[in-house]
């Protein structure tokens, strides 16, 4: 029986190819407005699978059955045009018009399925290439700022290397995962933020373990940005239930760049900079020994006699500007048969603090092989490699990172070295460490190798007029190796305070993702052409596992760093293996003259995390939308409704289902009792379930596109901690339970301000309004983050905002003093060209939000802040009545995110400069965050002391400052 | 369609097959059904540990609260305002909250192997009764440290429920001394049917008692313990009795020969070896945050020869002057002396003690005067107080409780000793603001969870 089905299968996979007469078609693709070929336009023969791509010339030749043909032209950036071919014409040249606002372009409806953006029935968000790349960025994250509506993106610090929360559509769990799911040719990526274990030095939390105030990088870093063709944002459960229980915070799909047949073309873009900083908090300048006196006492008589010298000491730690440079090079071509892409990416990021750092390389390698008429090989390889270096942020402990330590410090001390040993730098009198001096000496380095690889077969069987049947099999591995070196050599003043000289920590942590995706897509189109529908049916296997190890060796002789020499060794290890399994199904329906698509769909899911391993969670989805393209506009105007109803879920955390003993030794004897949480054996998914409803449209004659969307969705079976009788013998119980709602208006809007072939004036915008409320919760009101309500804290509670933020009173009631959802963010874009000239800029404005600002209140409370006289004093005074106010703080924030000046040198300039081999150049000056106004008065408005959170970002504790900065780059295409 | 079924059946094949049953990688589960034998070696020495993990943050609040320590900690000033000012705070499970979930934790600990054991087949009936013995006897000890900490007649005993299960309902503190009474002579007719060995190994602060002999020597003095205790709470004779007949009959490991050892008892192990923890109360005592009570040299007693009662001048040591809050001591704690230095359940010293106690009682004035003359020789170098057993009987207990306060000084007894003998007064107050609390409230959680 099993041979018999083998065989059939065997058949169906690579029997017959039909023999049919064929002929060729040749032509030329060019552009309306400037006349330029096209190159890399697709040119379909209508109801086959014969495809072929034009070079950068423009010039396509594609095999065509015999007699009369219609054809089907498309590219990124134009409108799709239908050319009918006669049985006797053997080439057909073609002009495409400009598709400004992408209308046109294909948009991912599942894992395998995609419709023109004019028919979607959601609002997907997608970023091109020449979106990410116009001005450079640290990591991928930042080049998505203020372009996504519904995407709330910001740095947890300024530390180099990435580090960034993308948040799409608010909150959407309390104490489930908070990351995007990050899908890369298919497959699952990880995005884990693992931590250093600084705290091991910071001593920022209590205990041990890895704590998440270590400024951890989440993993997307790793991407090159220069390699990406378009990400696609699925922002919530109605877009996204495709992806089921890891999708909850949505998904971003990434596709990287592919090869165009032809002759190589190389691209090369050389860029060189500077980081500067932004914004440094100062401390106060004391005039005279009274003053010093009044706060230090007799300590302060030996520096101020009577008058006080200043010394800054904080600006010169965040004064660094080396040189930065980055090198993407990619080269790209092919044959009808094979096409290639491959890239490489050198680049160095120089950090503002001594020590600090991010250099990364990466190669890529994509090939497409066309495998017969029906088969389709592609294949997808990157390797990467980041070595990060990070300083020391955040909160501690310890007195050890800078901001924890220069509130104690006055500016009448001077801690700077006198010359370049450890030793040449003072010991600070009044707090536990010279930051300058941690900062010469204490490495953090973070070291990352990675791998991806993605191997995608697809198989056309049929291929006909009225229908298509492709089956695609891809599978995908993720592989990285994270290393974590920390060394402070016990020579740093602050190192003999726990009695044991000397700290190294190596973390070294291996995660896999295997990713195995079955899809078979079925397209029938009826003789009357009265609609087209789409079936599709998939499997997915995931399975990752992640392994954590960390040592910590304290206790080092001098000159030592290898952790055999420390006397004192503490060893932790966490392993998470997980294994996810589901089928789905969708049926799409374009019908009504292609004004109406109606799409169902659901999928089945089973994971590890969850309690019952066996059971398959359901996540349906169903839209619809239609177009109206006669309702009185001008021609070309169309106006769209869509509406999309889907459900995602949130899978547990690794360990929810486990009830963990507690483990020691006593007398050299091993011991197992009972932890104090309690895991819930019948832990399920967290359940999302979003309503989407919007309206496109296309106006002033095709020159301006908006499109408006708003939604509601609830989060059902939230995973929550409830507190048990402690007499039980638990402090802790893990459930699912209670419900919390969002809510939220999307704008983008475009406008063709003037477009002709000499000048063109693009403006784009985005509006993102989100609020979330807390219907219902099984358990007392929380608190998810923060350092208790005298100082500000994430509040969970019925009927509020879930990122309220209370605080006390001056009558010692507990109030809400903030929330951390911003009001608004709006962003507004410019594309500007004028000949050889460009010019673009991106204004990014988050209004509202509010801050915990602890930084401020640790200068205030040392009397040591900057505007003491002005403004700390009184602060401090109400802090002192009780307040929390004076410290949540409106975050709200206008900046430039990016702003580039370009010009594409003329021909003769070419031709001179590179010689006959360059086709163009373009030179550039771009910069990133060149302006930032806020009213915040903490380093930076985006901050996250605890990094990515679900609620609880918004608390600033002694970070990295931010930093902006300006590249020259230079593109040569040859 | 035919090629889509074959297609996924292709794909699914080899993922089917995959196991999605994963077990805990990092931690061991609760204990199951038919342990293994080093399963419930491993659940014995984890019940220990529960017990132990309370015991030296214990003798710290008990030490402030009941007037032996202080605590003057920049980072935390509750030691100084919540345990001497007040009020203590019901919240949080620290300070007024504190000394509960860690006590019924390792209670949940006992009960989760006490389920199973009945299932070992690998161990024989004999070293199954052997390990009830053993766990009820943990499990007795850990509810006496709820008892000495809260007085609120509101003790929940009947703990063994699932989670998600209504909370235990409260009984009175004499119910459940009654009951842990009655719990130890259970874990006693046990470990009498437990053959001669244990099946596990016990850490080396049971050395002398890590056979069923001795551990049954070990359960029968915390008996003697829990009966005195409840004798002076209101049981009075009976329990006295009982404590007398089980310190006179050689059940326990009591010993006023000659050559006797007074420490020799029950304690706490700690190291810093990996997995697990130094003693807490060491520090180093002229730099540590730890202070001793100045009113512990004051009421100490001149050796005959000279100098102060031995017990004080090798438990504490002088120090530079603070003062904080209007508080000050000179002087440090040096009655664990290292990171390694045991924790007491309890010794052979406080047996003696007991036995007077409860000999006093009982009217037998002499016999106490003879223990407490004993103790204040052996143990502190003092001259025996003539006339002693010719005092009132109030006089006498004074006597015994001043020797327990030497002998037992900074091991978490004197607050629940002068609580039970009804001694607690403003007299212990340092400042004019200071409160005497008779008790730690209930943990605030323990008492939501029955609203």
């Amino acid at each position: 029986m099993v041979h018999r089905t083998l065989l059939v299968c065997a058949g169906l996979l690579f029997g017959g190819t039909l023999a049919a007469q064929q002929r060729p078609i040749t032509g030329k693709v060019t552009g309306s407005l400037d006349g330029k070929p096209v190159a890399g336009a697709t040119v379909a023969v209508v109801g086959t699978a014969r495809l072929a791509a034009t070079n950068a010339s423009g010039e396509y030749t594609v095999s065509a059955p015999a007699g009369p043909v219609t054809l089907s032209i498309r590219a990124v950036g134009y409108k799709r045009k239908l050319v009918n071919v006669t049985g006797d014409q053997g080439s057909a040249d073609v002009t495409l018009e400009a598709d400004v606002f992408n209308l046109d372009a294909i948009v991912v409806t599942g894992q395998a399925t995609g419709v023109e953006q004019r028919n979607l029935a959601n609002a997907v968000s997608t970023v091109r290439f020449e979106d990410l790349n116009r001005a450079p960025t640290g990591t991928l994250e930042g080049a998505l700022q203020g372009k996504i509506p519904g995407a709330l993106i910001q740095s947890n610090s300024g530390a180099p290397g990435g580090g960034v929360q993308i948040n799409l559509r608010g909150v959407s769990t309390i104490n489930a995962s908070v990351d995007p799911l990050i899908v890369v040719d298919g497959i699952i990526i990880s995005n884990d933020a693992i931590g250093n274990n600084l705290n091991a030095i910071t001593a920022a939390a209590a205990g041990g373990n890895a704590s998440n105030q270590d400024n951890p990088v989440n993993r997307i870093a790793d991407l090159n940005p220069a390699d990406i063709d378009k990400i696609e944002v699925l922002k919530g459960a109605s877009a996204a239930s495709i992806y089921g229980a890891q999708a909850a915070n949505g998904v971003i799909i990434i596709s990287t760049r592919r090869g165009q047949a032809g002759a190589p073309q190389f691209r090369m873009t050389q860029r060189l900079g500077e980081f500067h900083v932004i914004h440094v908090l100062k401390s106060r300048v004391f005039r005279d020994s009274v003053e010093a006196d009044s706060v230090y006492g007799s300590k302060a008589q030996t520096y101020c006699r009577p008058t006080c010298p200043y010394f800054d000491n904080i600006s010169p730690l965040w004064d660094r500007h080396p040189l930065s440079s980055e090198t993407d090079l990619s080269v790209s071509g092919g044959s009808d048969q094979t096409r290639y892409f491959v890239s490489g990416l050198v680049k160095r990021d120089g950090g503002i603090a001594p020590g600090t750092g991010y250099d990364k390389q990466a190669a890529r390698v994509n090939l497409d092989q066309q495998l017969g008429s029906r088969w389709t090989l592609n294949f997808q390889t990157q390797a990467i490699h980041s070595l990060s270096h990070r300083g020391i942020s955040n909160n501690d402990n310890s007195g050890t990172s800078p901001y924890l330590v220069f509130p104690l410090t006055p500016s009448f001390v001077d801690l700077r070295p006198t010359g370049s040993k450890i030793t040449s730098y003072p010991d600070n009198p009044f707090e536990r460490s010279n930051p300058l001096q941690t900062y010469a000496f204490l490495r953090n380095d973070e070291d990352v190798w990675r791998i991806l690889a993605t191997a995608t077969l697809a198989w056309q069987p049929v291929a006909s007029d009225r229908q298509t049947l492709r089956f695609t099999f891809t599978g995908g591995l993720d592989n990285f190796t994270q290393r974590n070196d920390i060394f402070s050599p016990p020579d740093l003043e602050f190192e003999p305070n726990d009695g044991l000289p000397g700290t190294v920590v190596l973390g070294k942590t291996q995660n896999t993702n295997v990713n195995l995706l079955g899809n078979a897509v079925y397209t029938l189109t009826p003789p009357s052409r009265a609609y087209r529908a789409t079936t599709s049916l998939g499997v997915q296997y995931f399975d990752k596992s992640l392994n954590f190890t960390n040592l910590v060796g304290r206790n080092l002789p001098p000159g030592q760093s290898n952790i055999d020499q420390a006397t004192s060794i503490a060893v932790n290890q966490d392993v998470q293996p997980v294994r996810d399994l589901a089928m789905f199904g969708q049926e799409e329906v374009l019908g009504l003259d292609e004004r109406l698509l109606l799409t169902v769909g659901a999928r089945a899911e089973r994971t590890s995390r969850n309690g019952n391993v066996k059971r398959f969670f359901l996540y349906p989805k169903a839209a619809a939308s239609y177009r109206f393209t006669d309702f009185g506009g001008a021609a070309g105007d169309e106006l769209k409704v869509r509406a999309a109803w889907g459900q995602t879920g949130n899978q547990p955390n690794f360990g929810n289902k486990f009830t963990p003993g507690a483990t020691g030794t006593i007398g050299g004897l091993f011991g197992s009792s009972a932890g104090f949480t309690a895991g819930a054996a019948n832990i399920k998914p967290e359940r999302q379930t979003e309503l989407e409803a919007g309206v496109d449209a296309t106006l002033a004659n095709g020159r301006l596109n908006v499109n408006l969307t708003g939604y509601t969705r609830t989060v059902s079976d939230l995973i929550l901690v409830q507190t048990p009788a402690p007499s039980s013998g638990r402090a802790a119980s893990v459930f699912n339970g209670g419900r919390l709602r969002g809510r939220g208006i999307e704008v983008a809007a475009g406008y063709v301000v003037t477009q002709t072939p000499t000048v063109s004036w693009l403006v784009h915008a985005t509006f993102t309004k989100t609020t979330s409320k807390v219907l219902e919760l099984p358990v007392p009101a929380f608190q998810v983050g923060g350092f208790g309500t005298s100082l500000g804290a994430f509040q969970v509670e019925v009927g509020k905002s879930a990122t309220q933020i209370v605080g006390n009173d001056s009558l010692g009631r507990v109030v809400q003093v903030g929330d951390g959802t911003p009001d608004f963010q709006l962003s507004l874009a410019n594309d500007l060209t004028y000949g050889r000239l460009g010019l673009s800029f991106l204004w990014d404005w988050k209004h509202g939000g509010d801050v915990i600002n602890l930084t401020e209140l640790l200068f205030d409370l040392f009397r040591n802040s900057e505007d003491w006289a002005t403004g700390g004093r009184q602060r401090r005074a109400l802090f002192f009545k009780g307040e929390t106010q004076p410290y949540v703080q409106d975050a709200s924030y206008l900046k430039l995110r990016e702003a580039t000046l370009s010009y594409h040198l003329p021909a003769s300039a070419v031709h001179q400069l590179f010689g006959d081999r360059v086709r163009n150049a373009t030179v550039s000056l771009s910069g990133r965050n060149l302006i930032r106004i806020t009213k915040f008065r903490g380093i930076d408005p985006e901050v996250s002391n605890f990094g990515n959170q679900a609620i609880a970002r918004n608390i600033d504790v002694a970070p990295f400052p931010p930093s902006r900065s300006v590249f020259f780059s230079i593109d040569l295409d040859f | 369609m035919k090629a889509t079924t074959c297609l996924l059946a292709l794909a699914a094949l080899g993922v089917w097959a995959c196991d999605f049953n994963i077990t805990d990688p990092n931690n061991p589960g609760p204990i199951g059904l038919d342990p293994s034998r080093a399963e419930v070696a491993d659940h014995v020495i984890g019940v220990i540990l529960a017990a132990r993990s309370d015991a030296a943050d214990w003798i710290l609040d008990a030490g402030i609260l009941g007037r032996e320590a202080y605590r003057f900690d920049g980072s935390d000033p509750r030691f100084i305002s919540e345990f001497l000012n007040g009020p203590l705070d019901p919240g949080g499970g620290a300070f007024g909250g504190d000394h509960w979930i860690e006590e019924y934790n390792a209670i949940l600990s006992a009960n989760q192997l006490l389920d199973v054991i009945g299932t070992a087949s690998r161990l024989t009936t004999a070293e199954q009764d052997a390990t009830r013995g053993v766990v009820k006897t943990l499990k007795a000890y850990a509810f006496v440290m709820v008892l000495m900490g809260h007085e609120e007649d509101s003790i929940p005993i009947d703990v063994d429920r699932p989670i998600g299960a209504p909370p235990a309902p409260f009984v009175s503190n004499a119910a459940a001394f009654a009951y842990v009474s009655a719990l130890l002579d259970s874990a006693d007719t046990h470990l009498a049917a437990g053959g001669t060995a244990l099946p596990f190994a016990l850490p080396p602060g049971f050395t002398g008692f890590d056979d069923v002999a001795g551990f049954r020597r070990f359960n029968r003095a915390v008996k003697a313990a829990v009966e005195v205790y409840r004798g002076s709470l209101g049981c009075g004779a009976t329990c006295y009795t009982t404590a007398k007949t089980l310190l006179e009959s050689g059940a326990t490991f009591i010993d006023t020969s000659a050559t006797a050892n007074l420490a020799v008892g029950v304690y706490f192990d700690y190291s810093t070896n990996p997995g697990d923890a130094p003693n807490p109360l060491f520090q180093n005592p002229q730099t540590g945050e730890n202070f001793v009570n100045p009113r512990i040299k004051d009421s100490a007693e001149t050796k005959a020869t000279t100098g102060l009662d031995d017990r004080f001048t090798s438990k504490t040591v002088l120090r530079d002057t603070v003062t904080t809050e209007n508080l000050t001591s000179y002087l440090g704690w040096v009655r664990y002396p290292a990171t390694t230095a045991q924790i007491p359940f309890i010794k052979n010293e406080e047996l003696i003690l007991l036995r007077a106690e409860a000999n006093n009682a009982l009217t037998f004035p002499v016999l106490a005067a003879n223990d407490v003359n004993y103790i204040r020789v052996k143990s502190g170098g003092l001259a025996p107080i003539a006339g002693l057993g010719a005092q009132t009987q109030a006089q006498i207990l004074g006597a015994i409780l001043h020797e327990r306060m030497y002998s037992l000084l900074y091991e978490g007894h004197r607050w629940f000793d002068l609580r039970r003998t009804g001694r607690l007064g403003p007299y212990l107050k340092d400042r004019a603001t200071d409160a005497v609390f008779p008790t730690l409230p209930i943990p605030l959680d323990e008492v939501l969870a029955r609203k």
